[in-house]
């Protein structure tokens, strides 16, 4: 199954890009798939990271199903 | 991207003034904060988070902000709602503005309507605190010989 992937910020920059597809298998937990994303972009190793599925921050329990919304992204910054 | 109380999810009290907006327009402070404003209140805080020039000894040219927007919309939204929870207050709005912005110019605006402004005044700290460790903006400052995103707190990670 496909599903999208976020990034912003310094992840955007680190990946070279703001968005990617992933082909995962079905019953994909969180924490396989941002570890998956993680080993394929290497160069996000040396930020802190936080995910979120489908705009809530992750537990890592979450499953993910076809079409979902992950993202990757370093420590807020806002205000 | 502007999100207004249209939008709001029909559970909230229709009364209610509340609104959270995105924005990448010049931040109007006193307008803001006079939309917040009930009857029954005699006290409003505004919190005008705006651009510094020094961070430490560097020299900052400008900053740009990046959100993860309808997330942050959602958790300014949660926000909005623990706050009202916790704290005596009748209503709460807040305007982020993304983009680039110069020097001096207002990149967040929290106002914080209540009966009494001691829990005006509490309810504002704690909102910007919290908007601070939770909602997905970034800033990027750029100086004179570089930029760099900023990196929020470890120890303020979600989880």
């Amino acid at each position: 199954m496909k599903v999208q992937v976020l990034f912003f910020g310094a992840t955007a920059d680190a990946v070279g890009k703001r968005e990617i597809e992933i082909d995962l298998t079905d019953e994909t937990r969180a924490n396989d798939a941002f570890q998956k994303i993680v080993r394929d972009y290497p160069q996000l190793e040396k930020h802190s990271l936080l995910f979120a599925v489908n705009q809530e921050y992750a537990s890592g329990d979450e499953i993910i199903r076809n079409g979902d919304e992950l993202a990757v992204f370093t420590h807020v910054s806002g205000g | 991207m502007r999100e207004t109380k249209d939008r709001r999810p029909k559970t909230q009290d229709q009364k209610s003034k509340d609104f959270c907006e995105l924005t990448r327009e010049p931040l109007d402070v006193g307008a803001i904060a006079r939309r917040v404003v009930p009857e029954t209140c005699g006290a409003t805080v505004t919190l005008d988070g705006y651009v510094r020039r020094f961070t430490g000894e560097r020299q900052t040219l400008y900053l740009e902000y990046e959100g993860y927007e309808p997330m942050a919309l959602k958790e300014m939204k949660k926000l909005i709602g623990q706050a009202r929870g916790q704290f005596e207050i009748a209503s709460v709005g807040i305007v982020h503005r993304l983009g680039k912005l110069e020097i001096g110019e207002t990149s967040v605006v929290i106002s914080v309507a209540a009966p009494h402004r001691r829990h005006a005044f509490e309810a504002c700290e704690w909102l910007i605190k919290e908007l601070k460790r939770v909602v997905p903006i970034w800033k990027k400052e750029v100086y004179a010989d570089g930029e760099v995103w900023v990196e929020g707190e470890k120890q303020s990670a979600k989880n």
